[in-house]
């Protein structure tokens, strides 16, 4: 009981405290805006690079369609990457100087798939005190088919490719420059699953997003 | 019919009398110019009074600039001979000094022109001084080296020298040629801080517009119109008004000056005359400034007729540009507006963004009544009690100087408040325009040399002086109309105190529960809510919203 008293005596003067702001500054400010920038369908392109794989350096040229349900969620209907491949020396040396059988480096040819789209931050910034932008940062989950080029073929001429399945997860911004043009970039990984996960492409790219149909 | 008769011989009689020093200024009457000094002057073609002066024009009056205008063609005599003559026998303004001014050479003037189209003004300005001091008036190139001498100083940013050298030509009006340009010149001038009396009153004000441009005769009818305006009559202002170009910028300039004026007269406002403001609001051809002025216009005058709906409408027409924080009173008037509507919350949102640091300076006494009056409505007492004392704590020094009788210019607050608006802001603007110029004639000493330097210096010294007095005259005036205002505020602010202080000791009686709240708008998808933390964005500066709870308490309580 004593304790109690204690206890109550102790805090008394933090809920006058408490009391006494809330008596001198009623209530919460809040700037409500609308929204200056929203989506609805999206037909992006970009460019980017794969830098993961030690024995080639992958640069990416992908276009996809995404549609916006709401200002969170949105579909990313289909997406294709095509990939032109510079061996790195590594692999150049692994091949020529200790005899590695080319069929060891799977490379990525093409690519295609699907994912869906979370966007939790939207948000504005200030750009030199002049002028306000505007930006959200979203995150992707999806599914890709990943065609491979076997190293062996290519040397010998067949050119033998294999499918993959891949599980895709990503994490991008967005810069809006009006309401059609918005600029992006994109971090993804292809976990690609062929027994286990056989391999990630790790792709960095920037697109540009063309808005239609977007509401004022 | 004896009565027409005499009439007419009065009228006549009058007309003789006034017809009489006319006469006597005929051309025909005047005795024949003196002979030049300089034989070889008097006989170049384009010397005014010199029988070649009809027949062989000089390229001045001819080609106006770009062309330098007494450019003669090759092997012709050069019309700036003149000056030659002009050298001998100066009519015209000595040096501060009086010492005669030097002689010039024969082509003086052609080469103050090379100098003015190569870029170099101050040599270029020099050398024309020099040409206007040493030639008398009735040169031909006279008019066209004060016009290019005005050039070369507003040119050097001098503009209120460029603007009294333009004065003189538009006042001589000896070479018609020369008129429309120095016009035009003089109506760019009024786009920036200038001398209205000078420009607005004595040249585009009392101009003959008979012989015109169009690109001139528009702003002329205008500005003529303005000034029967200001003298209260409207018809006169009409009969100008009227010769106005339909689509051009002058008449939509009329038309808002002339429902100003009749706002301003009038007794009781009737629906054309918001229609007329609302039409003007949408009229592209004003400003961007001015179709707000007419929109604000619009939603006083709904205000005034308790149209809050309307006025709230009219506000939400006011369009900004991009990041511009808009003007202080815009938001205290749509937060009196939103007060009368009820919206307690949003008018607190909207004193909110009066007091971002754009509008720290501002002198909105009203504001902190507002504050009181929406949290004493919420039956928020305390803050209320503290809104209202926040009027006396913040104007405590100008209140005691009204008090104690002080010269209320030399009062910080209210000179910023009575000088940031109207025709004081203007002079204000003007004086200090001058003070600049004036510093920077100092680094022209050198190459204006000494006399144009003591001349300018004299002309800038004068009108500074008159510049200050025309301030510190509107600024008194001004000074006690914030005064007022604020003596105002101050009486209602003890009142809402007293009112406070009642409500702040009166029991409540058992039983009593709280008010129902007035249910705040729920935030859709498309709304942001970002919370504010005494950061202010420009783009935010109209959408603060306020949850405040009211602690009013039901009147059915027991």
């Amino acid at each position: 009981m004593k304790r109690t008293l204690l206890l109550l005596v102790c805090l008394a003067p933090l809920l006058v405290h408490a009391q006494g702001e809330e008596l001198e500054n009623p209530g919460t400010v809040s700037a409500v805006q609308d929204r200056t920038y929203r989506m609805a369908s999206e037909l992006w392109i970009g460019i980017g690079f794969a830098p993961l794989d030690a024995f080639y350096k992958g640069i990416t040229g992908q276009i996809g369609y995404v549609y916006h349900f709401n200002d969170s969620f949105a579909w990313q209907v289909g997406r294709g990457l095509l990939s032109y491949n510079i061996p790195t020396g590594l692999r150049n040396q692994l091949e020529t100087q200790f005899g590695v059988n080319p069929t060891a480096f799977p490379q990525l040819n093409w690519m295609v798939g699907s994912d869906v789209v979370w966007t939790p931050i939207y948000g504005k910034t200030s750009w030199l005190n002049s002028s306000v932008g505007h930006f959200e940062v979203y995150g992707s989950l999806g599914g890709s088919v990943v065609n491979e080029r076997l190293g062996a073929d290519v040397a010998s001429g067949v050119g033998t490719t294999v499918f993959r399945p891949a599980i895709r997860v990503g994490i991008g911004a967005r810069i809006f420059s009006s309401k059609t043009i918005s600029w992006r970039i994109d971090f993804t990984n292809d976990f690609v699953i062929y027994q286990g996960i056989e391999q990630n492409i790790f792709d960095v790219q920037f697109a540009l997003a063309l808005n239609f149909g977007g509401t004022e | 019919m004896s009565r027409a008769r005499t009439q007419s011989a009065t009228a006549a009689a009058v007309t003789l009398l006034l017809a009489l020093p006319a006469l006597a200024q005929a051309p025909a009457s005047q005795p024949a110019p003196p002979p030049r000094a300089a034989p070889a002057a008097a006989s170049a073609p384009g010397t005014p009074g010199a029988p070649g002066a009809a027949a062989a024009p000089p390229a001045a009056a001819q080609n106006p600039p770009p062309a330098p205008p007494s450019r003669p063609p090759a092997g012709a005599v050069p019309p700036a001979a003149a000056p030659a003559s002009g050298a001998t026998a100066p009519a015209q303004p000595q040096a501060a000094d009086g010492a005669p001014p030097p002689k010039l050479d024969a082509n003086a003037f052609d080469a103050a022109l090379k100098d003015y189209f190569d870029n170099k003004p101050e040599r270029a300005a020099r050398e024309l001084y020099a040409f206007i001091e040493a030639t008398p008036p009735t040169d031909e190139n006279y008019a066209w080296a004060q016009y290019f001498l005005a050039r070369s100083l507003i040119d050097l940013n001098l503009r209120h020298a460029g603007a009294v050298y333009l004065a003189k030509v538009a006042h001589e009006r000896s070479n018609p040629q020369v008129l429309p340009k120095t016009l035009e010149a003089l109506k760019v001038l009024t786009l920036v801080p200038h001398d209205e009396v000078l420009i607005d009153e004595q040249i585009f004000g009392s101009l003959d517009l008979g012989f015109l441009p169009d690109s001139v005769s528009d702003y002329a009818n205008y500005q003529q119109g303005l000034v029967d305006l200001r003298v209260g009559n409207e018809r006169w202002a009409k009969t100008h008004f009227v010769k106005l170009e339909e689509e051009s910028v002058e008449a939509s300039r009329a038309k808002f000056a002339l429902l100003v004026t009749r706002l301003k007269n009038a007794k009781a406002v009737d629906d054309q005359m918001i229609d007329d403001f609302l039409e003007l609001s949408k009229d592209e051809k004003l400003t961007l400034e001015a179709r707000n002025e007419a929109r604000l216009a619009v939603a006083r005058l709904r205000y005034e007729r308790k149209d809050y709906e309307g006025a709230l409408k009219a506000y939400s027409m006011v369009q900004l540009p991009s990041l511009d924080p808009g003007r202080a009173t815009l938001y205290l008037e749509e937060a009196w507006t939103r007060y009368n509507l009820g919206q307690l919350r949003a008018t607190i949102g909207l004193l909110t963004t009066l007091d971002a640091p754009s509008f720290r300076d501002e002198f909105l006494p009203d504001k902190y009544i507002l504050r009181a009056l929406v949290y004493r409505d919420l039956c928020q007492y305390l803050p209320a009690k503290r809104a209202a004392k926040e009027l006396n704590r913040r104007f405590s020094d100008s209140l005691e100087a009204i008090r104690d009788r002080d010269d209320l210019t030399q009062d910080f607050r209210l000179r910023r408040a009575a000088a940031s608006h109207g025709s004081t802001k203007r002079a204000g603007r003007f004086l200090e325009s001058l003070n600049v110029e004036n510093e920077l004639l100092g680094r022209f000493a050198g190459g204006f040399g000494e006399r144009l330097y003591k001349h300018l210096t004299k002309i800038y010294d004068l009108e500074r002086a008159e510049g200050e007095r025309i301030y510190r005259q509107r600024l008194k005036e001004a000074v006690r109309e914030e005064a007022d205002k604020l003596l105002r505020a101050d009486e209602q602010v003890r009142l809402m105190e007293y009112e406070v202080g009642l409500k702040l000791y009166e029991r409540v009686k058992r039983g009593a529960k709280l008010a129902q709240t007035e249910k705040e708008t729920p935030l859709t998808s498309v709304n942001l809510n970002f919370k504010f933390d005494g950061e202010y964005w420009n783009d935010e500066l109209r959408s603060y919203r306020v949850s405040i709870p009211s602690r009013c308490i039901e009147e059915g309580a027991q």
